[in-house]
């Protein structure tokens, strides 16, 4: 084997910037995802918990389905599958707006919230019950006890799984370019079939990974210790 | 200790193991000695490569040339299925001889690999609904759907520009994504689009909604791909193929596979194997 390294290609010039925007992309996608699978993932944890059967129900098999297929099928599901399903004046509007990076989202929203209401559900199972049925005897109703009692306390344990999770769904957004989002995955390989220079693109789009990887670690630990720790109930 | 030095030698012998066969310099040596000949060819792209239902054999124009030149050098061919992307690092890496998945010979392809001289012409074309495309213009910042590491992704972006191009794994979705109406056109190959086309019109329900109309954005000679400075190997492919010109067993194989009134209606018109240099130069 004597392949020529050319770094150049991936630090310069077109294709560099076919990189910079996949890099944008794939940032987009995760950032949106996190906030909305968080949002999720907390009403979900919610229902699960619920003594109400029928929301109890709902919550569960939305767990157990979601959590137990895989991400790849999922996106085919929301690209193609939602298209069966909907009325045509619906799918020409989506198809207008280029329904590729909503398709991703959606997928990756519903995935990833699914195995954050597991975190977040185990979060709250580690507050001592007492402390719900104190709010309770103070007054305050089942919901208000959980949104402004037991949560805040379940999320600031759930940071680490949490991390986890963020981490999972950045990585897991590479899936999109299965369906055509030109997210960095699908830039590098991009740049790959214009110049047969994969392992340089490859590496590129490594280093990016990692990065951003670290960014959110980074993120997530100075919340937890800044904000989240001082005000940790003892 | 010794564990460990055990350990550096299966490694060492790993890499050894992989790279070996990329090493080796002389295929058609190689593949006498194995009597075996192993080929990359496309699994879902009829007429070139597909799997027959029924048989469970690969079937196709491709796997015909193959089969051609495995049985002049009197070995027995295998196929492996490879896609757009894939199928030059599998040549590279030696996990197949030979590649007949209709690849398009061009000048930065041919720095990598070798090619044989064309086997096919065909030109790029667009797969729409009936009626939707006329000419370039009605294409013009519109979603065209292809599959990725192919050379219609780079000439469709140079045809038109203002083009939002969407890049599937294969052809299959792409192909489904204009049923769909998430694409206003595919493109690729005529060749394969007619083989797409093929399978739409066996569909009841999409038959006679589909259509290639004559709009060309390029010419593609399809050559098959060898590794690169394997002399004796590309001599012998080379060979073979210009023979099965003058015995006529080409003409016969396209007449097998596009004829006018079959799946992939397409014209051979004046097309020849020769000594040709189209798509390198």
């Amino acid at each position: 084997m004597n392949y020529q390294f050319d770094w150049a290609v991936v630090t310069s010039g077109k294709y560099f910037e076919w990189l910079v925007s996949g890099v944008v992309v794939t940032v987009k996608i995760s950032v949106v995802s996190i906030a909305l699978s968080f949002l999720l993932g907390l009403v979900i944890a919610v229902m699960r918990m619920s003594r109400f059967r029928p929301v109890y129900w709902f919550a569960h098999g939305y767990l157990e389905f979601f959590r137990n297929t895989p991400l790849l099928v999922q996106i085919f599901f929301w690209y193609f599958g939602s298209y069966k399903v909907l009325p045509d004046a619906v799918n020409q509007w989506l198809n207008a707006q280029g329904f590729e990076f909503a398709a991703a989202v959606i997928a990756l929203t519903i995935y990833t919230s699914a195995f954050i209401a597991e975190d977040i559900r185990s979060g709250v199972r580690s507050i001592p019950k007492e402390q719900m049925e104190a709010a309770r005897s103070a007054g305050f109703s089942y919901v208000r006890s959980m949104f402004y009692i037991i949560l805040p306390q379940a999320v600031r344990l759930t940071i680490p799984p949490l991390i986890n999770q963020f981490l999972n769904l950045t990585k897991n957004s590479s899936l999109a370019m299965t369906i055509g989002v030109a997210e960095l995955m699908y830039q590098a390989r991009q740049v790959e079939s214009y110049t047969f220079k994969g392992f340089e693109a490859f590496s590129a789009a490594t280093v990016v990974y990692v990065g951003l990887s670290f960014a959110i670690t980074g993120l997530m630990t100075l919340y937890d210790r800044k904000v989240l720790q001082p005000i940790k109930v003892r | 200790m010794a564990r460990k030095t055990a350990l550096v030698i299966a490694a060492a012998a790993l890499v050894a193991a992989m790279f070996g066969s990329a090493l080796a310099a002389d295929t058609l040596a190689d593949v006498k000695k194995k009597g075996v000949l192993v080929a990359g060819v496309k699994d879902s792209t009829p007429p070139f490569g597909s799997v027959d239902p029924n048989t469970k054999e690969y079937v196709g124009y491709d796997v015909d040339f193959i089969r051609a030149i495995a049985k002049k050098a009197g070995v027995k061919a295998e196929f492996q299925p490879v896609t757009s992307a894939n199928r030059m690092p599998m040549l590279q890496e030696g996990r197949v001889d030979i590649l007949a998945a209709t690849m398009t010979k061009t000048p930065e392809r041919a720095k990598q690999i070798d090619f044989s001289y064309t086997y096919f012409l065909t030109g790029q074309k667009f797969l729409t609904k009936v009626g939707t495309v006329k000419s370039l213009k009605d294409l013009e910042g519109k979603a065209i759907g292809t599959a990725k590491g192919s050379t219609s992704e780079q000439n469709v972006a140079k045809a038109v520009p203002s083009a939002k191009i969407l890049s599937f794994d294969d052809y299959p979705q792409a192909v489904l994504a204009l049923i769909q109406g998430k694409v206003i056109a595919v493109t690729t190959d005529e060749s394969i689009l007619a083989g797409q086309l093929g399978k739409l019109e066996k569909n009841p329900a999409s038959k006679g909604k589909f259509e290639i109309p004559d709009v060309q954005i390029s010419e593609e000679p399809y050559g098959l791909g060898m590794r690169k400075g394997d002399t004796n190997w590309v001599k012998f492919v080379n060979d073979t193929i210009l023979e099965m010109e003058k015995s006529g067993e080409a003409k016969k194989l396209f007449d097998k596979y596009f004829a006018p009134d079959g799946d992939n209606p397409m014209k051979r018109g004046t097309f020849k194997i020769t000594a040709d240099e189209r798509g390198i130069k």
